[in-house]
């Protein structure tokens, strides 16, 4: 008999997780055209972090959020790091089913799965949980009992009332308050000053590379623009600049030379619904490999997290918290909200402005916001005369027979219109 | 003369078609998927080509449909089911029927698929992934009642009572069910046209979510079954269309639109 050396859970979780990440990045880097080349760091970069599980921060104080509503610029002043811990990962999906009902949403089992496996490269001394989904709200107390230490931000579920952004603001100004408390910082007005100007800075950048994306000669494909803009989740924020200043010179450089990564036919798609979160990028995947090009998207895991710039009229303490949570709530189109006129129309925008042909709408089955508000964006599409397919999925990698059928026959219908038009 | 053959890999049975340069069907056969898709798919076109005296240099084009579509390499083309189905009911009812709207019932799904009044897909939907009311599920029911699948239409006319309600479509839980009603001593007849209603039931709320528009066809095996197009019709109240042959009617119109490709290519 041969010894059989038997795993740890730890070491079981990380090689699952490592071999999820491989053949994503694999199937990402080479099933494609030729991508841009500065596209190597972030894939070198999603290798080291998601397969070889390298920390990057260990010299920072780590501030985990469990949502796209946590302001990054407090943090970013409080000499903190943001780690953004919204989940992809079907090994730890599979462990966080264990704490939840069955029918919860997988991005949500997949982030406690994380916690109750304490398995973090980089691993949040504070976890800030805003009340904004029910599902992400109440993980918060279940995060709290195994152990780790959870701050509840208090989030409307309104956004037009003078009520809710009066009651926004005030939990950023408490948020402010008790972060630089509990982490023993002072906050200054020349640090925060500096923190709005470099996430500016950034989404300034994202939106020069995505504006790039309205060019009929596509420089890029969405998956690599779901993999930068996820990267933005835990990379340090210097690097992430740098390399999206390279990738948005050399898209111009390809978009002049008329370089494309699809064909002329290739039906253009604006992505929405649940967020794909890397290695879960199955259906921007057989998107794209089904001949269609995601041309822009309306998730919080990418394009919600650069849309509006926090615009400050006095550079004191007190007005530019004021100004980052007005940025933060005027700009969310989550499906939270009680109405939520603003999604359908940045949908509507996006389509117009990028010269797409089609929406594709994903609910992770179990994000019931994401769920219910599906039947008024499709009727708002409907209207508008927009062809649009809704898609239902989950964190499971098999089963994509019948999900490739459904994105084919629809990708098959828009080139058929496109020829009649 | 030039042959265009559309093969439809589906995940019970590998249905082909032939057609001619005047698209007219010159023949199709249909036969078990098995285990190996890619090899029988092989097999079967040989045998076709065999049996129709037809040289495999005649064949010009291929293309192929269905869930193994991507494993049959030889093909020339290959394109989703629900593109082919609608060209192949297009196809197949011309001249006798308008159609608008399509349902298929497959080994393993079913779709509704709502068209334009020029034939193009605008909306389709397709059941979630279990087999609920789908060919599978009619052939457990066929095994636990002891029946041929192919008796379940005259069953179904023998009832003589209410249809009996079958809550649960998965092929699975169902199975216990019938058994239960079995045990209360119901007759399989009853049990029989309780299983066409609610598959019926199920299909139409699949066509509500695209719409039902008149000029309604039917195919894929199960629509061989009388009975369960009785409960259909009666669901909706409305005359369904029931073509020829209804299993093949993807891969006639995978067929057609290998002839199509092959004349913009000789074009190109």
């Amino acid at each position: 008999m041969t010894e059989h050396k038997i795993e740890t859970p730890k070491e079981r979780q990380n090689r699952h997780k490592a071999m999820e990440a491989a053949a994503v990045l694999e199937k990402i880097k080479h099933d494609f055209k030729e991508p841009p080349k500065a596209m190597d760091y972030f894939y070198d970069l999603h290798e080291r972090v998601h397969c070889k599980h390298e920390a990057l921060h260990s010299d920072k104080a780590k501030v985990g959020t469990m949502c796209i509503q946590v302001p990054s610029e407090i943090i970013y002043a409080l000499d903190a790091v943001p780690l953004r811990l919204c989940n992809g990962f079907y090994a730890d999906d599979e462990i966080g089913s264990d704490f939840l009902p069955s029918k919860s949403c997988p991005l949500v089992k997949a982030t406690i799965g994380q916690f109750a496996s304490n398995n973090f490269s980089d691993k949040p001394d504070i976890v800030i949980s805003p009340t904004t989904c029910d599902q992400k709200a109440k993980s918060g107390a279940i995060i709290e009992n195994m152990g780790f230490e959870v701050y509840d931000m208090e989030f409307p579920r309104t956004k037009e009332s003078h009520e809710s952004r009066e009651y926004w603001r005030r939990s950023v100004r408490k948020f402010t308050k008790d972060l630089s408390e509990n982490l023993n910082t002072k906050l200054s007005k020349k640090k925060l000053k500096d923190a709005i100007k470099k996430v500016g800075y950034a989404q300034h950048l994202y939106h020069k590379l995505n504006i790039l994306r309205k060019d009929n000669n596509s420089p890029i494909l969405g998956k690599d623009m779901f993999l930068v803009t996820n990267a933005f989740f835990f990379d340090k924020i210097d690097n992430w600049i740098e390399a999206v200043e390279a990738l948005a010179n050399e898209c111009e450089q390809r978009v002049k030379d008329e370089i494309s990564v699809a064909s002329k036919r290739s039906p253009r798609i604006v992505y929405t619904g649940s967020p794909p979160i890397f290695p879960n990028l199955k259906i921007p995947l057989l998107i794209e490999l089904s001949d269609a090009i995601i041309v822009a998207d309306e998730t919080c895991s990418s394009n919600r997290m650069f849309n509006d710039m926090v615009s400050v009229d006095e550079w004191f303490v007190n007005d530019m918290v004021d100004s980052i949570a007005d940025r933060y709530l005027k700009g969310c189109t989550c499906p939270i909200f009680t109405k939520n006129e603003d999604r359908k129309r940045r949908i509507l925008d996006l389509v117009r402005d990028y010269n797409a042909d089609g929406v594709i709408y994903q609910a992770f089955a179990g994000c019931q916001v994401y769920e219910m508000e599906q039947r008024s964006v499709l009727e708002a599409m409907e209207r508008a005369g927009v062809p649009i397919l809704y898609l239902e999925t989950d964190y499971s990698p098999s089963h994509l027979g019948q999900l490739t059928t459904r994105i084919e026959a629809f990708v098959e219908s828009l080139k058929n219109r496109k020829r009649r038009q | 003369m030039h042959y265009f053959a559309g093969i439809d890999i589906g995940s019970t049975a590998i249905k082909i078609a032939i057609v001619d340069e005047s698209k007219k069907l010159v023949g199709h056969k249909i036969s078990a998927s098995g285990s190996m898709f890619y090899k029988y798919a092989k097999q079967a076109l040989k045998e076709m080509l065999n049996e129709l005296d037809i040289d495999e240099d005649s064949l010009v084009y291929t293309v192929a449909t269905g869930y193994g579509r991507k494993l049959f390499k030889e093909a020339d083309e290959n394109i989703s089911e629900i593109t082919a189905n609608a060209m192949g009911a297009l196809a197949a009812a011309e001249g006798k029927c308008d159609i608008r709207t399509i349902i298929n019932i497959g080994g393993q799904d079913s779709k509704a698929i709502s068209l334009d009044g020029e034939g193009n897909v605008v909306n389709f939907a397709m059941n979630d992934r279990c087999a609920a009311g789908t060919g599978k599920f009619l052939d457990v029911v066929a095994m636990n009642l002891e029946i041929e699948i192919d008796e379940l239409g005259e069953y179904h006319f023998k009832s003589k009572g209410t249809p009996l309600a079958i809550n649960s479509t998965c092929a699975v839980f169902a199975e216990s069910e019938i058994i239960g009603l079995l045990g209360n001593n119901n007759s399989v007849e009853d049990i029989v046209a309780g299983v066409h209603y609610s598959i019926a039931k199920r299909i139409i709320k699949l066509v509500k979510r695209v719409g039902i528009k008149e000029g309604i066809y039917f195919d894929g095996g199960p629509a061989l079954n009388s009975g369960l197009v009785s409960a259909i019709e009666n669901e909706l109240g409305k005359r369904i269309f029931i073509p020829e042959f209804p299993q093949i009617t993807t891969s006639y119109g995978a067929a057609i639109l290998a002839h199509e490709s092959h004349g913009h290519e000789s074009k190109a």
